[in-house]
Protein backbone atom coordinates (compact mmCIF):
# COMPACT_ATOMS: atom_id res chain seq x y z
CA UNK A 1 0.00 0.00 0.00
CA UNK A 2 1.19 3.54 -1.08
CA UNK A 3 0.43 6.34 1.43
CA UNK A 4 -2.50 8.27 0.03
CA UNK A 5 -1.46 11.62 -1.53
CA UNK A 6 -1.82 14.78 0.17
CA UNK A 7 -5.48 16.22 -0.38
CA UNK A 8 -4.44 19.75 -0.41
CA UNK A 9 -6.49 21.71 1.90
CA UNK A 10 -7.13 19.71 4.97
CA UNK A 11 -10.12 21.32 7.78
CA UNK A 12 -7.58 22.80 9.67
CA UNK A 13 -5.33 24.74 7.14
CA UNK A 14 -8.49 25.74 5.97
CA UNK A 15 -9.81 27.11 9.27
CA UNK A 16 -6.29 28.65 9.64
CA UNK A 17 -6.35 30.14 6.59
CA UNK A 18 -9.55 31.84 7.18
CA UNK A 19 -8.85 33.20 10.35
CA UNK A 20 -5.84 35.29 9.35
CA UNK A 21 -8.04 36.40 6.18
CA UNK A 22 -9.99 38.29 8.89
CA UNK A 23 -7.28 39.98 11.31
CA UNK A 24 -8.16 43.43 12.12
CA UNK A 25 -5.49 45.89 12.52
CA UNK A 26 -7.05 47.37 16.43
CA UNK A 27 -4.94 45.15 18.96
CA UNK A 28 -5.20 45.37 23.03
CA UNK A 29 -1.96 43.66 24.87
CA UNK A 30 -1.03 43.98 28.80
CA UNK A 31 -0.02 47.20 28.26
CA UNK A 32 -3.47 48.55 27.08
CA UNK A 33 -4.45 47.81 30.40
CA UNK A 34 -2.02 49.87 31.90
CA UNK A 35 -2.72 52.83 30.20
CA UNK A 36 -6.71 53.34 29.98
CA UNK A 37 -7.54 56.63 31.03
CA UNK A 38 -10.13 57.32 33.88
CA UNK A 39 -13.01 55.99 32.07
CA UNK A 40 -12.45 51.63 32.05
CA UNK A 41 -11.73 50.00 28.74
CA UNK A 42 -14.75 48.43 26.68
CA UNK A 43 -14.00 46.06 24.40
CA UNK A 44 -16.41 44.00 22.30
CA UNK A 45 -19.25 42.53 21.48
CA UNK A 46 -17.80 41.67 18.20
CA UNK A 47 -14.43 40.81 17.16
CA UNK A 48 -10.68 42.12 18.35
CA UNK A 49 -7.31 41.56 18.19
CA UNK A 50 -5.25 40.38 21.44
CA UNK A 51 -1.84 39.40 22.32
CA UNK A 52 -1.49 36.22 24.55
CA UNK A 53 1.98 35.29 25.83
CA UNK A 54 1.94 31.75 24.62
CA UNK A 55 4.76 28.88 25.18
CA UNK A 56 7.22 32.17 25.60
CA UNK A 57 5.97 33.67 22.62
CA UNK A 58 3.94 36.38 22.10
CA UNK A 59 0.83 35.27 19.83
CA UNK A 60 -1.59 38.23 18.27
CA UNK A 61 -5.01 36.24 17.79
CA UNK A 62 -8.64 37.17 17.13
CA UNK A 63 -11.29 36.81 19.56
CA UNK A 64 -14.91 37.88 20.40
CA UNK A 65 -15.03 38.80 24.40
CA UNK A 66 -17.40 35.38 24.44
CA UNK A 67 -14.13 33.50 23.27
CA UNK A 68 -12.55 31.18 25.64
CA UNK A 69 -8.79 30.80 25.88
CA UNK A 70 -9.23 27.07 24.75
CA UNK A 71 -11.18 27.90 21.93
CA UNK A 72 -8.83 30.88 21.25
CA UNK A 73 -5.91 28.53 21.28
CA UNK A 74 -7.13 26.03 19.26
CA UNK A 75 -9.00 27.46 16.76
CA UNK A 76 -6.71 31.10 16.52
CA UNK A 77 -3.48 29.57 17.21
CA UNK A 78 -3.66 25.97 15.55
CA UNK A 79 -2.29 24.34 19.08
CA UNK A 80 -4.67 21.99 18.87
CA UNK A 81 -2.98 19.83 21.75
CA UNK A 82 -5.40 20.56 24.60
CA UNK A 83 -8.45 18.80 23.87
CA UNK A 84 -12.40 20.25 24.00
CA UNK A 85 -14.15 17.27 25.52
CA UNK A 86 -16.76 18.80 28.54
CA UNK A 87 -16.44 22.20 27.78
CA UNK A 88 -17.65 22.47 31.18
CA UNK A 89 -14.71 22.30 33.58
CA UNK A 90 -15.87 18.61 34.34
CA UNK A 91 -12.90 16.54 33.03
CA UNK A 92 -9.94 18.56 32.81
CA UNK A 93 -8.99 17.37 28.87
CA UNK A 94 -8.47 21.45 28.09
CA UNK A 95 -5.90 22.07 31.24
CA UNK A 96 -2.89 24.37 30.49
CA UNK A 97 -0.76 26.32 32.50
CA UNK A 98 -1.63 30.05 33.25
CA UNK A 99 1.25 31.69 35.24
CA UNK A 100 2.34 28.14 36.43
CA UNK A 101 -0.95 27.07 37.75
CA UNK A 102 -3.00 24.29 35.93
CA UNK A 103 -6.28 25.76 34.79
CA UNK A 104 -9.44 24.58 32.92
CA UNK A 105 -8.97 26.98 29.73
CA UNK A 106 -12.26 26.26 28.68
CA UNK A 107 -14.15 27.84 31.39
CA UNK A 108 -11.33 30.95 30.72
CA UNK A 109 -12.14 33.76 28.75
CA UNK A 110 -9.48 34.79 26.16
CA UNK A 111 -9.22 38.07 27.60
CA UNK A 112 -8.69 37.39 30.97
CA UNK A 113 -5.68 35.93 29.78
CA UNK A 114 -4.26 38.85 28.22
CA UNK A 115 -0.84 39.69 30.38
CA UNK A 116 -0.39 36.12 31.86
CA UNK A 117 2.15 33.64 31.15
CA UNK A 118 0.40 30.63 29.35
CA UNK A 119 1.94 27.05 28.78
CA UNK A 120 0.41 24.51 26.74
CA UNK A 121 1.08 20.75 25.84
CA UNK A 122 2.95 21.85 22.55
CA UNK A 123 5.59 23.67 25.07
CA UNK A 124 7.22 19.75 25.77
CA UNK A 125 7.98 19.06 22.19
CA UNK A 126 10.55 20.43 19.99
CA UNK A 127 10.36 18.11 16.76
CA UNK A 128 11.15 15.09 17.58
CA UNK A 129 12.93 16.44 20.95
CA UNK A 130 9.70 15.50 23.84
CA UNK A 131 9.98 16.40 27.70
CA UNK A 132 11.26 14.02 29.63
CA UNK A 133 7.69 13.52 31.13
CA UNK A 134 6.16 13.18 27.63
CA UNK A 135 8.61 10.70 27.05
CA UNK A 136 8.08 8.44 30.23
CA UNK A 137 4.33 8.63 29.15
CA UNK A 138 5.50 6.27 26.08
CA UNK A 139 7.74 4.31 27.93
CA UNK A 140 5.11 3.56 30.70
CA UNK A 141 2.14 3.21 28.08
CA UNK A 142 0.52 5.78 30.28
CA UNK A 143 -2.68 6.90 27.76
CA UNK A 144 -4.62 4.21 25.87
CA UNK A 145 -6.99 6.33 23.77
CA UNK A 146 -4.89 9.42 24.47
CA UNK A 147 -7.98 11.93 24.72
CA UNK A 148 -7.31 13.09 28.17
CA UNK A 149 -3.34 12.83 28.03
CA UNK A 150 -2.67 16.77 27.12
CA UNK A 151 -3.78 17.41 30.39
CA UNK A 152 -3.05 14.51 32.13
CA UNK A 153 0.50 15.84 30.81
CA UNK A 154 0.18 19.71 31.96
CA UNK A 155 -1.56 18.33 35.38
CA UNK A 156 1.45 16.12 35.97
CA UNK A 157 4.09 18.67 34.70
CA UNK A 158 2.37 21.64 37.73
CA UNK A 159 2.67 18.49 40.32
CA UNK A 160 6.41 17.53 39.09
CA UNK A 161 7.17 21.48 39.00
CA UNK A 162 5.45 22.17 42.44
CA UNK A 163 6.81 19.33 44.07
CA UNK A 164 9.97 17.96 43.12
CA UNK A 165 9.28 14.35 43.76
CA UNK A 166 5.67 14.14 44.76
CA UNK A 167 4.48 11.10 47.37
CA UNK A 168 1.52 9.20 45.73
CA UNK A 169 -0.97 10.89 47.73
CA UNK A 170 0.53 14.44 46.22
CA UNK A 171 0.13 12.95 42.60
CA UNK A 172 -3.80 11.92 43.48
CA UNK A 173 -4.15 15.06 44.99
CA UNK A 174 -2.90 17.01 41.63
CA UNK A 175 -4.54 14.52 39.10
CA UNK A 176 -7.59 14.71 40.42
CA UNK A 177 -9.42 17.33 38.01
CA UNK A 178 -8.34 15.43 34.95
CA UNK A 179 -10.74 12.21 34.53
CA UNK A 180 -9.29 9.38 32.29
CA UNK A 181 -12.18 7.05 31.30
CA UNK A 182 -9.53 4.36 29.84
CA UNK A 183 -8.18 4.46 33.67
CA UNK A 184 -4.76 5.24 32.91
CA UNK A 185 -4.23 7.25 36.33
CA UNK A 186 -1.75 4.32 37.87
CA UNK A 187 0.82 4.58 34.65
CA UNK A 188 0.37 8.34 34.34
CA UNK A 189 1.98 7.86 38.31
CA UNK A 190 4.28 5.66 37.07
CA UNK A 191 5.48 8.36 34.24
CA UNK A 192 5.39 11.08 37.07
CA UNK A 193 7.93 9.21 39.06
CA UNK A 194 10.13 7.54 36.40
CA UNK A 195 10.07 11.93 35.60
CA UNK A 196 10.94 13.01 39.22
CA UNK A 197 14.08 10.24 39.18
CA UNK A 198 15.15 11.88 36.07
CA UNK A 199 14.22 8.91 33.49
CA UNK A 200 13.60 9.82 30.05
CA UNK A 201 16.19 12.08 29.27
CA UNK B 1 -22.43 32.22 24.74
CA UNK B 2 -24.30 35.59 23.20
CA UNK B 3 -22.05 38.11 22.59
CA UNK B 4 -21.18 40.89 25.34
CA UNK B 5 -19.16 43.97 26.10
CA UNK B 6 -16.38 43.22 28.00
CA UNK B 7 -15.40 46.19 31.01
CA UNK B 8 -12.16 46.24 32.45
CA UNK B 9 -12.35 48.53 34.97
CA UNK B 10 -9.47 50.02 36.62
CA UNK B 11 -10.94 50.36 40.13
CA UNK B 12 -13.83 48.97 42.24
CA UNK B 13 -15.33 53.10 41.77
CA UNK B 14 -15.12 52.23 37.88
CA UNK B 15 -16.39 48.94 38.56
CA UNK B 16 -19.58 49.65 40.73
CA UNK B 17 -20.26 52.49 38.52
CA UNK B 18 -19.58 50.30 35.42
CA UNK B 19 -22.26 47.28 37.11
CA UNK B 20 -25.21 50.05 37.50
CA UNK B 21 -25.79 50.15 33.64
CA UNK B 22 -28.77 47.74 33.25
CA UNK B 23 -28.63 43.78 31.73
CA UNK B 24 -24.90 44.09 33.55
CA UNK B 25 -23.53 40.90 35.11
CA UNK B 26 -19.78 40.98 37.07
CA UNK B 27 -17.17 38.35 36.44
CA UNK B 28 -14.51 37.27 38.82
CA UNK B 29 -12.98 34.08 37.63
CA UNK B 30 -16.49 33.36 36.00
CA UNK B 31 -16.03 29.67 36.44
CA UNK B 32 -19.75 29.72 37.45
CA UNK B 33 -20.56 31.97 35.44
CA UNK B 34 -19.28 31.18 32.07
CA UNK B 35 -20.98 27.88 32.33
CA UNK B 36 -24.01 29.02 32.81
CA UNK B 37 -23.80 31.50 29.99
CA UNK B 38 -22.71 28.55 27.70
CA UNK B 39 -25.90 27.23 28.43
CA UNK B 40 -27.73 30.51 27.90
CA UNK B 41 -29.38 30.60 31.42
CA UNK B 42 -27.46 34.14 31.47
CA UNK B 43 -27.38 36.93 28.18
CA UNK B 44 -25.84 39.62 29.72
CA UNK B 45 -24.89 42.59 27.62
CA UNK B 46 -22.41 43.78 29.29
CA UNK B 47 -19.69 41.87 31.87
CA UNK B 48 -17.35 43.77 34.22
CA UNK B 49 -14.84 41.57 34.71
CA UNK B 50 -13.20 42.25 38.41
CA UNK B 51 -10.14 40.18 38.19
CA UNK B 52 -7.86 43.47 37.60
CA UNK B 53 -8.98 44.62 40.70
CA UNK B 54 -7.19 41.22 42.39
CA UNK B 55 -4.27 43.70 43.85
CA UNK B 56 -7.65 45.70 46.00
CA UNK B 57 -9.57 42.44 46.14
CA UNK B 58 -7.43 39.51 46.50
CA UNK B 59 -5.29 38.13 49.29
CA UNK B 60 -5.72 37.07 53.10
CA UNK B 61 -4.76 39.36 55.97
CA UNK B 62 -4.79 39.15 59.63
CA UNK B 63 -5.82 42.66 61.13
CA UNK B 64 -4.76 44.50 63.77
CA UNK B 65 -7.54 43.36 66.47
CA UNK B 66 -6.98 39.53 65.26
CA UNK B 67 -9.61 39.37 62.70
CA UNK B 68 -9.01 37.16 59.47
CA UNK B 69 -9.73 39.72 56.03
CA UNK B 70 -10.17 37.24 53.33
CA UNK B 71 -10.40 39.47 49.81
CA UNK B 72 -13.28 38.15 47.64
CA UNK B 73 -11.26 37.79 44.93
CA UNK B 74 -8.40 35.29 46.61
CA UNK B 75 -8.63 32.25 45.22
CA UNK B 76 -9.48 29.09 47.00
CA UNK B 77 -5.54 27.41 46.38
CA UNK B 78 -4.70 30.97 48.24
CA UNK B 79 -7.15 30.53 50.62
CA UNK B 80 -6.53 27.13 51.42
CA UNK B 81 -2.39 27.60 51.45
CA UNK B 82 -2.70 30.47 53.51
CA UNK B 83 -0.89 29.72 56.98
CA UNK B 84 -3.37 31.71 58.87
CA UNK B 85 -5.65 29.02 58.13
CA UNK B 86 -3.36 26.39 60.06
CA UNK B 87 -4.67 27.06 62.92
CA UNK B 88 -7.10 24.39 64.68
CA UNK B 89 -10.19 27.23 64.81
CA UNK B 90 -9.73 27.43 60.64
CA UNK B 91 -9.79 23.59 60.02
CA UNK B 92 -13.35 23.64 58.76
CA UNK B 93 -12.79 26.63 56.72
CA UNK B 94 -9.59 24.98 55.39
CA UNK B 95 -10.50 21.20 54.51
CA UNK B 96 -14.13 22.59 53.05
CA UNK B 97 -11.92 24.90 50.65
CA UNK B 98 -9.77 22.19 49.76
CA UNK B 99 -12.34 19.59 48.79
CA UNK B 100 -13.77 22.51 46.51
CA UNK B 101 -14.22 21.00 42.89
CA UNK B 102 -10.47 20.26 41.36
CA UNK B 103 -7.17 21.80 41.37
CA UNK B 104 -7.46 23.38 38.13
CA UNK B 105 -11.06 25.27 39.40
CA UNK B 106 -9.42 25.78 42.17
CA UNK B 107 -6.65 27.65 41.27
CA UNK B 108 -9.01 30.27 39.50
CA UNK B 109 -12.21 30.52 41.61
CA UNK B 110 -12.44 33.42 43.81
CA UNK B 111 -13.62 33.20 47.46
CA UNK B 112 -17.14 35.62 46.79
CA UNK B 113 -17.44 32.97 43.98
CA UNK B 114 -17.83 29.93 45.25
CA UNK B 115 -20.24 31.95 48.10
CA UNK B 116 -21.98 33.05 45.41
CA UNK B 117 -22.25 30.48 42.83
CA UNK B 118 -25.95 29.66 41.38
CA UNK B 119 -27.46 26.41 42.32
CA UNK B 120 -26.44 23.08 40.51
CA UNK B 121 -30.07 21.91 40.08
CA UNK B 122 -30.43 20.15 36.72
CA UNK B 123 -33.41 21.28 36.35
CA UNK B 124 -33.03 25.21 36.55
CA UNK B 125 -29.59 24.62 35.20
CA UNK B 126 -31.18 23.01 31.71
CA UNK B 127 -32.75 25.68 29.47
CA UNK B 128 -34.86 23.13 28.40
CA UNK B 129 -36.88 22.56 31.67
CA UNK B 130 -39.34 24.90 32.44
CA UNK B 131 -38.87 25.27 36.13
CA UNK B 132 -39.91 27.82 38.48
CA UNK B 133 -36.57 28.60 40.05
CA UNK B 134 -35.07 29.90 36.38
CA UNK B 135 -38.93 31.63 35.87
CA UNK B 136 -39.60 28.92 32.79
CA UNK B 137 -42.57 27.51 34.40
CA UNK B 138 -45.06 26.71 37.05
CA UNK B 139 -43.67 24.08 38.83
CA UNK B 140 -40.55 22.55 40.70
CA UNK B 141 -39.90 20.08 38.74
CA UNK B 142 -37.61 18.65 40.81
CA UNK B 143 -40.14 18.07 43.52
CA UNK B 144 -41.75 15.37 41.63
CA UNK B 145 -38.89 14.37 39.41
CA UNK B 146 -35.40 13.10 39.74
CA UNK B 147 -34.35 14.87 43.08
CA UNK B 148 -31.71 12.43 44.94
CA UNK B 149 -29.25 15.38 44.93
CA UNK B 150 -31.98 17.81 46.49
CA UNK B 151 -33.22 19.51 49.45
CA UNK B 152 -34.70 18.06 52.66
CA UNK B 153 -34.97 20.90 55.15
CA UNK B 154 -35.85 23.85 54.73
CA UNK B 155 -37.66 23.75 51.28
CA UNK B 156 -40.73 25.38 50.26
CA UNK B 157 -41.51 25.43 46.74
CA UNK B 158 -38.25 24.90 45.46
CA UNK B 159 -35.82 22.26 46.13
CA UNK B 160 -33.04 23.31 44.93
CA UNK B 161 -29.77 22.71 46.91
CA UNK B 162 -27.27 25.87 48.09
CA UNK B 163 -23.81 24.50 46.64
CA UNK B 164 -21.03 26.53 48.52
CA UNK B 165 -18.46 24.75 50.50
CA UNK B 166 -17.04 27.78 51.82
CA UNK B 167 -20.71 29.23 53.27
CA UNK B 168 -21.22 26.87 55.62
CA UNK B 169 -17.82 26.93 57.57
CA UNK B 170 -17.95 30.99 57.11
CA UNK B 171 -21.35 31.05 59.15
CA UNK B 172 -20.36 28.83 61.75
CA UNK B 173 -17.08 31.11 62.46
CA UNK B 174 -19.38 33.79 62.23
CA UNK B 175 -18.21 35.49 59.95
CA UNK B 176 -19.35 38.86 57.75
CA UNK B 177 -19.43 40.62 54.47
CA UNK B 178 -18.58 43.90 53.19
CA UNK B 179 -20.12 45.02 50.01
CA UNK B 180 -19.99 47.72 47.99
CA UNK B 181 -22.77 49.37 46.29
CA UNK B 182 -22.15 52.75 44.73
CA UNK B 183 -20.94 55.05 47.02
CA UNK B 184 -22.00 53.21 49.94
CA UNK B 185 -20.24 50.27 51.45
CA UNK B 186 -21.74 47.92 54.02
CA UNK B 187 -20.61 45.65 56.54
CA UNK B 188 -22.84 43.06 57.67
CA UNK B 189 -23.88 39.23 58.93
CA UNK B 190 -22.47 36.30 57.14
CA UNK B 191 -26.31 34.65 57.31
CA UNK B 192 -28.13 38.09 55.69
CA UNK B 193 -26.31 37.07 52.52
CA UNK B 194 -28.78 34.35 52.20
CA UNK B 195 -32.50 35.06 51.85
CA UNK B 196 -34.11 34.54 55.02
CA UNK B 197 -37.21 32.48 52.73
CA UNK B 198 -35.63 30.76 50.12
CA UNK B 199 -38.44 30.32 47.70
CA UNK B 200 -38.32 30.10 43.58
CA UNK B 201 -38.72 33.57 43.26
CA UNK B 202 -35.62 34.58 45.45
CA UNK B 203 -32.00 34.23 44.30
CA UNK B 204 -29.45 32.22 45.91
CA UNK B 205 -27.68 35.85 47.97
CA UNK B 206 -29.46 38.77 48.28
CA UNK B 207 -27.09 41.21 47.20
CA UNK B 208 -28.48 44.11 44.91
CA UNK B 209 -27.55 44.48 41.19
CA UNK B 210 -24.79 45.81 41.15
CA UNK B 211 -23.53 45.25 44.38
CA UNK B 212 -20.11 44.06 44.88
CA UNK B 213 -18.36 41.91 47.37
CA UNK B 214 -15.26 42.89 49.14
CA UNK B 215 -14.31 40.52 51.52
CA UNK B 216 -15.31 38.07 53.84
CA UNK B 217 -13.95 38.64 57.78
CA UNK B 218 -13.44 36.21 60.11
CA UNK B 219 -13.44 37.41 63.57
CA UNK B 220 -10.69 36.49 65.90
CA UNK B 221 -11.61 32.77 67.63
CA UNK B 222 -11.15 32.58 71.61
CA UNK B 223 -8.53 30.18 73.19
CA UNK B 224 -9.87 26.33 72.62
CA UNK B 225 -11.95 26.98 69.25
CA UNK B 226 -12.00 23.62 67.03
CA UNK B 227 -13.47 23.30 63.76
CA UNK B 228 -14.09 20.73 61.33
CA UNK B 229 -15.57 20.23 57.76
CA UNK B 230 -16.87 16.71 56.49
CA UNK B 231 -19.07 16.20 53.63
CA UNK B 232 -20.74 12.91 52.04
CA UNK B 233 -20.23 12.35 47.79
CA UNK B 234 -20.04 9.70 45.72
CA UNK B 235 -16.50 10.31 44.53
CA UNK B 236 -13.91 10.73 46.69
CA UNK B 237 -12.74 13.87 44.55
CA UNK B 238 -14.04 16.20 42.27
CA UNK B 239 -17.46 15.97 43.43
CA UNK B 240 -20.12 18.18 44.48
CA UNK B 241 -21.31 17.23 48.30
CA UNK B 242 -25.05 15.35 48.47
CA UNK B 243 -24.25 16.13 52.53
CA UNK B 244 -21.71 18.34 54.53
CA UNK B 245 -21.95 19.76 57.93
CA UNK B 246 -19.30 22.41 59.29
CA UNK B 247 -18.59 22.97 63.02
CA UNK B 248 -17.03 25.20 65.26
CA UNK B 249 -16.50 24.42 69.09
CA UNK B 250 -15.20 25.92 72.05
CA UNK B 251 -14.01 23.81 74.26
CA UNK B 252 -12.64 24.87 78.02
CA UNK B 253 -11.69 22.08 80.69
CA UNK B 254 -13.12 19.50 78.26
CA UNK B 255 -16.29 21.15 78.17
CA UNK B 256 -18.09 22.39 75.10
CA UNK B 257 -18.55 26.48 75.79
CA UNK B 258 -19.96 27.37 72.49
CA UNK B 259 -20.81 25.71 69.80
CA UNK B 260 -22.37 26.54 65.67
CA UNK B 261 -23.25 23.48 63.71
CA UNK B 262 -24.15 24.72 59.83
CA UNK B 263 -25.22 21.69 57.77
CA UNK B 264 -24.65 22.23 53.89
CA UNK B 265 -25.66 20.52 50.54
CA UNK B 266 -29.42 19.71 52.27
CA UNK B 267 -31.24 22.86 51.70
CA UNK B 268 -31.95 25.88 49.74
CA UNK B 269 -29.44 27.77 51.76
CA UNK B 270 -26.90 27.16 53.75
CA UNK B 271 -28.12 26.05 56.92
CA UNK B 272 -27.41 27.14 60.73
CA UNK B 273 -29.02 24.44 63.28
CA UNK B 274 -29.48 26.63 66.30
CA UNK B 275 -31.04 23.93 68.63
CA UNK B 276 -28.49 21.11 67.81
CA UNK B 277 -25.94 23.50 68.61
CA UNK B 278 -27.35 24.63 72.01
CA UNK B 279 -27.54 20.62 72.92
CA UNK B 280 -23.82 20.93 72.67
CA UNK B 281 -23.24 23.86 74.88
CA UNK B 282 -22.18 22.92 78.60
CA UNK B 283 -21.67 19.43 77.96
CA UNK B 284 -18.75 16.93 77.67
CA UNK B 285 -18.05 15.15 74.35
CA UNK B 286 -19.39 11.69 73.59
CA UNK B 287 -20.09 9.47 71.24
CA UNK B 288 -24.06 9.44 72.86
CA UNK B 289 -24.57 13.09 72.64
CA UNK B 290 -23.15 13.37 69.50
CA UNK B 291 -25.67 10.77 67.90
CA UNK B 292 -28.08 13.17 69.91
CA UNK B 293 -27.06 16.15 68.25
CA UNK B 294 -27.11 14.63 64.82
CA UNK B 295 -30.23 13.36 65.45
CA UNK B 296 -31.37 17.30 66.37
CA UNK B 297 -29.45 18.45 63.41
CA UNK B 298 -32.06 16.89 60.53
CA UNK B 299 -35.36 17.13 63.03
CA UNK B 300 -37.74 18.42 61.06
CA UNK B 301 -36.76 16.97 57.63
CA UNK B 302 -39.41 16.14 54.89
CA UNK B 303 -37.08 14.51 51.96
CA UNK B 304 -38.49 13.59 48.72
CA UNK B 305 -38.91 10.34 46.69
CA UNK B 306 -34.78 9.68 45.83
CA UNK B 307 -33.53 11.76 49.18
CA UNK B 308 -34.43 9.75 52.04
CA UNK B 309 -30.63 8.56 52.22
CA UNK B 310 -29.36 11.90 52.97
CA UNK B 311 -30.74 11.76 56.20
CA UNK B 312 -29.05 8.49 57.09
CA UNK B 313 -26.04 9.90 55.55
CA UNK B 314 -25.90 13.39 56.89
CA UNK B 315 -26.33 12.70 60.50
CA UNK B 316 -23.03 10.47 60.14
CA UNK B 317 -21.98 13.51 58.80
CA UNK B 318 -22.57 15.31 61.36
CA UNK B 319 -20.92 12.76 63.76
CA UNK B 320 -17.98 13.15 62.04
CA UNK B 321 -17.77 16.18 62.34
CA UNK B 322 -17.94 16.74 65.74
CA UNK B 323 -15.84 13.79 66.33
CA UNK B 324 -12.99 15.26 64.44
CA UNK B 325 -13.44 18.72 65.89
CA UNK B 326 -12.72 16.98 69.79
CA UNK B 327 -10.04 14.91 68.45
Amino acid sequence: MTVPPDRGVSRRSFLKGSAVAGIATTGITAAAHATAPSKPASFGPGEHEIVLLVNGKERKVKVETRTTLLDAVRDGLDLTGAKKICDRGACGGCTMLLDGETITSCLTLAMDAVGHELQTVESLSDGDKVHPLVQNFVHCDAMQCGFCTPGMVMSSLACLQKRGKPTDAQMRHDLSGNLCRCGTYGRVMEAIQRTAVGGGK
Amino acid sequence: MKPFTYVVPQSLAEACEASQKPNTLLKGAGIDLIDRMKERLQTPEQIVNLLPLKDELAGVAVEANGELRIGALTTLTQLEQHQALAAPAFDGLRLATGMTATPQVRNRATVAGNILQFTRCWYVRSEAFHCLHGGRGPTCLAMTGENRYHSVLGWSDCVRVHPSNLAPPLLALDAEYSTRLGDKVRRRKFSELFPADPRAQNPEHTLEAGEIVTAIHVPAQPAGTRSAYCESREKLTFDWATTACAVRLVLAGGVITAANLVLGAVAPVPLPREKASALLVGQKPSAALFAKVAEMAYAGASPLAHNDYKLTIGKAIVRQALDEAVR
